[in-house]
């Protein structure tokens, strides 16, 4: 009797098979590079020097390609443009 | 091992558990202070200064759409029930795991996470850390416990080796000490120690069953002869009536022979020490004195007794009655008409000592010696009634109280010296 070592294949094979996509972290596009830099140009409080050359570095890069490290330095500027905010 | 896994690998969790719990709580208050619009900018906002690139979030509707945050869907592994995810997604191109916290509010459903990945790098490396460590502890143990078992064998193996000897039949062998007097010397020695003490035991058993062998047959075989003597010379009804009086004397003799044995042989196992009980010793030692100044007074012998009023001791009466009244008797016995004889009891710090002293013929060093062993007899009293076995229940008696006998001229220099016998016990 084959067809009873066949038969838990074929039920196998009619299961729908649920396969989960994973979610993708949507922040890592020039979209959100330029996003983080009109956020840091839009600042109520003048920006530090340094908060802003590092802000200018981080679009560069991005610009080049590199989203990661632009974003990252973006993000830097940022919190040190917040803290500068708060004041020592 | 379990220890240092739950401070380190568990520790980075319940940090990243509690930094989530703390920062999703505070986007509630966020929304509950300032409505929809706020939470999604307090989401934005967290995103722009997330240097570390590490913050999850999304806030979806009612719908299902996406109002805020950095993921690009609902992940579709969260089931509706529980509160606390891990999952993965996809971040810089790679697969990371991620754990997240599910809040629930009013028309809207937020997700609060964080990228775990270089917290399960960072776990990975202890997890490796710990099984070396582990690996290396459990070399380490089972080489060490080799050793160890290795250096007992050696140390044990004399002991061991005594042992089979004496199990095979060589009560002679002893185990060998070594020079490291250490745990096993000790061992070793205490073993000897009891060797020794059953070598002793085992030959005075044999002692006594070749005294009692030797002492019984001859009463028992004088017994036998004069009832078959009287069978045959025995004149009449009278005749054969006395003749089975005297056999039945010699067989009493036998049988207080055996009990004089049996009351020893109790007295040196320490079975009555259980019944020890205070008493007041004056109170027995004038009882025994009593007892024995009628027989005295009917050798002309003088009984002097000299004891306190009172001194009471822990013991067992009945046999220091007995060993007094033991001493009393051969002390009466061997002294000469109009002698005296002594009994005298008394206490300091060594303890207490029960003598009687007489004013007979004394014993011999070499006598002395042998004095107290069972069935002995000097040749000056062969010829007098007895057992031999008087002193032997006046030493376990002293041996039970966990004293000693001791034996001396009673009056050093003169002649007959005498001879004193004194009964030595531990204070009370």
């Amino acid at each position: 009797m084959p067809w009873v070592l066949v038969l838990p294949f074929a039920l196998l094979s009619i299961l729908p098979v649920q396969a989960y996509a994973n979610p993708r972290i949507s922040t890592e596009s020039s979209e959100y590079c330029e996003e983080l830099f009109a956020r840091l140009a839009v600042s109520p409080l003048p920006v530090a020097a340094a908060s802003r050359d590092l802000g200018e570095e981080g679009r560069r890069l991005c610009a080049n390609g590199h989203l990661r490290t632009g974003i990252a330095k973006l993000r830097r500027a940022l919190r040190a443009s917040r803290v500068e905010a708060r004041g020592p | 091992m379990a220890v240092l896994w739950w401070a380190t690998a568990g520790a980075l969790d319940r940090q990243t558990i509690a930094a989530i719990r703390t920062d999703a709580s505070a986007l509630v208050e966020r929304h509950r202070e300032g409505g929809t619009q706020a939470l999604m900018d307090a989401i934005d906002e967290r995103l722009a200064v997330d240097a570390e690139n590490e913050l999850i979030y999304l806030l979806v509707n009612a719908r299902g759409e996406k109002l805020a945050g950095n993921l690009t869907l609902w992940p579709t592994a969260l089931g509706e029930e529980g509160v606390w995810f891990r999952t993965r997604i996809q971040h810089d191109g790679a697969t990371a795991e991620a754990r997240i916290h599910r809040r629930d509010l009013a028309g809207l459903r937020l997700l609060v996470g964080r990228d775990e990945s270089e917290r399960v790098q960072l776990r990975l490396l202890l997890t490796e850390g710990v099984a070396w460590s582990l690996g290396a502890v459990l070399l380490f143990a089972v080489v060490g416990a080799a050793l160890i078992r290795r250096a007992l064998q050696q140390r044990m193996r004399p002991a061991v080796a005594t042992a089979q000897g004496i199990a095979g039949g060589d009560f002679s062998q002893r185990v060998p000490i070594s020079l490291q007097d250490d745990e096993f010397d000790r061992l070793g020695a205490t073993m000897n120690t009891m060797l020794d003490r059953i070598a002793a035991l085992m030959a005075g058993m044999r002692g006594v069953s070749d005294n009692i062998a030797h002492d019984l047959r001859t009463p028992i075989a004088r017994a036998r002869a004069k009832l078959e003597g009287s069978l045959v010379t025995a004149e009449g009804e009278e005749g054969l009536r006395a003749a089975v009086e005297e056999g039945i004397a010699d067989l009493d003799n036998i049988t207080r022979i055996f009990q004089a044995l049996l009351r020893i042989a109790e007295a040196e196992a320490g079975a009555r020490r259980a019944a020890f009980a205070p008493f007041d010793l004056p109170a027995v030692l004038r009882d025994a004195a009593e007892f024995y100044e009628a027989m005295a007074e009917d050798r002309g012998q003088r009984l002097e007794v000299e004891m306190p009023e009172h001194l009471p001791m822990l013991g067992d009466r009945d046999l220091l009655l007995q060993a007094v009244a033991n001493l009393l008797d051969n002390a009466i016995k061997f002294t000469p008409d109009g002698g005296v004889v002594r009994l005298t009891a008394w206490q300091d710090e060594a303890g207490i000592e029960i003598a009687v002293s007489d004013s007979g013929p004394g014993l011999s060093p070499g006598d002395r010696e042998r004095a107290l062993d069972r069935f002995f007899r000097a040749d000056a009293s062969r010829n007098l009634p007895g057992s031999g076995l008087g002193l032997s229940l006046v030493r376990a008696v002293a041996q039970l109280h966990a004293g000693e006998v001791g034996l001396e001229d009673a009056l050093p220099g003169a002649t007959p010296p005498g001879l004193k016998v004194a009964m030595l016990l531990p204070p009370p």
